[in-house]
């Protein structure tokens, strides 16, 4: 089949864009299984299918990364027969690349009196916002996005359960809200509710997510249409990310 | 893509080919590198998450076992393994169909769709910043509907019955505005 120019112009005629109707993922059970079986026999309709993932694949950009339960690394494993190497079992759940690309972006050796340095530089002139000093049980993150830079400051009490989360630099599209996400280690991310990018806001902690306002945690913001992700995980961008560490 | 991930394609490049030779280490590396973004993948188009986990984990299987047909002159590797997740995440969806309840799809012309090039700016990648350019060129209902049916993948007929708009329309629409991407992609 082919797709001429003059064709797609105007009304493009039923079937000819049979092969981007499966890349986008509209055509039913039935039309899909017939496009999926002329893969395999028509070569021209298979260059027609890698053109356009070619073409939409950069919307792939746009799909903000899960973390994978650790146990699926294993079970891979297993049904391809391959033994898992011994240091398999006290591997960190980072298992991900991404995930530790994330922290390491952050550099997040940077100690917490400096992190708390920081806190205070950026905020000083408003009085308001200047944290109390640290007591026990007080953890801490510094928010990066990739290039290092800090956009916002996380403080939790973990004897009250309360987090604040301080915007430092930020600045979110019109039409975009900034979603507040935890993901507690091995686990997928779970929603905190919106942020605020203007100002400091305290934020109460679910009882069911108590348990994850600890040290190795992960913090992380990302663009939501407005009235944050509809189905309960982030679907925009993530613009900055952090671990949660004792201060 | 940004300077750095186009760095990593040719290491996932050459992960890949190493796995088309059956080799173990770089297989795993290159599940660390691409397992979480794949499972976005598939997380997006599939709301059970044992369903994304299911069909993840036949993603790698097949990638061991078909690593060798990865053809670098067609797609790049991120291309390839992430269509890849795609397909089987919709081959599942179509499979359990009926179970999902997805919100009302709005075509409010006031709210430009998330264009993350506004965002992202010159972090996009030529590739991304030229579909964009392109889809921004579309009617908002056009451009809705085609992003909606990317990330979730979903049929003509759920994208008529969550934007309350005739069956006819939507595929009218989309078809349209696929082929203006088209024309707009090779100009």
């Amino acid at each position: 089949m082919s797709t001429r120019p003059s064709d797609i112009a105007g009304e493009p005629p039923e079937g000819a864009l049979t092969s981007a109707e499966y890349v986008l993922g509209v055509l039913d059970a039935a039309a899909r299984r017939s496009a999926a079986a002329r893969i395999d026999r028509e070569p021209a309709f298979a260059a027609e299918v890698v053109d356009w993932e070619r073409r939409l694949a950069p919307l792939i950009d746009e799909i903000v990364p899960v973390p994978v339960p650790f146990a699926l690394w294993p079970r891979i494993q297993g049904a391809l027969g391959m033994a898992p190497p011994p240091r398999r079992g006290e591997s960190s759940p980072w298992q991900s690349v991404g995930l530790w690309r994330w922290l390491s972006a952050g550099g997040f050796a940077a100690a917490a009196a400096s992190l708390f340095a920081l806190f205070i530089a950026t905020r000083a002139p408003e009085p308001t916002v200047v944290p109390p000093p640290p007591a026990a049980h007080e953890l801490v993150a510094k928010m990066t996005q990739d290039d290092g830079k800090a956009l916002f400051v996380v403080t939790i009490d973990a004897n009250t359960g309360k987090l604040v989360i301080q915007p430092l630099d930020v600045n979110i599209p019109a039409n975009r809200v900034a979603e507040l996400w935890i993901i507690p280690a091995g686990d997928v991310p779970h929603s905190l509710g919106l942020v605020d990018p203007q100002h400091p806001r305290p934020i109460s902690i679910p009882a069911a997510l108590q348990g994850a306002l600890k040290a190795k945690s992960l913090v992380a913001v990302s663009l939501e249409p407005p009235g944050g992700a509809p189905h309960g995980a982030p679907t925009g961008p993530i613009i900055a990310k952090g671990e949660i560490a004792l201060l | 893509m940004t300077a750095a991930t186009q760095a990593d394609q040719s290491q996932l490049g050459e992960w890949l080919a190493a796995v088309a030779r059956g080799d173990n280490s770089a297989f795993e590396q290159l599940y660390r590198s691409t397992s979480s973004k794949l499972f976005g993948v598939c997380v997006a188009v599939l709301t059970s998450r044992s369903d994304a986990e299911e069909v993840l984990q036949e993603v790698f299987t097949t990638i061991w076992r078909k690593a060798s047909q990865y053809d670098a002159s067609r797609a790049s590797p991120m291309t390839w393994l992430a269509m890849m997740a795609r397909n089987r995440a919709i081959d599942k969806l179509r499979a359990s169909a009926g179970e999902r309840a997805g919100a009302p799809i709005e075509f409010a012309e006031d709210i430009p769709d998330p264009s993350p090039s506004a965002m992202a700016g010159a972090e996009a990648g030529d590739d991304k910043r030229r579909l964009d350019s392109c889809m921004d060129q579309l009617e908002p209902q056009r451009r809705k509907l085609i992003r909606v049916a990317f990330f979730e993948g979903i049929t003509y007929e759920e994208l008529a019955q969550r934007s309350g708009s005739p069956l006819g329309s939507v595929k009218s629409w989309i078809r349209r505005g696929l082929a203006q991407l088209k024309t707009c992609l090779e100009r």
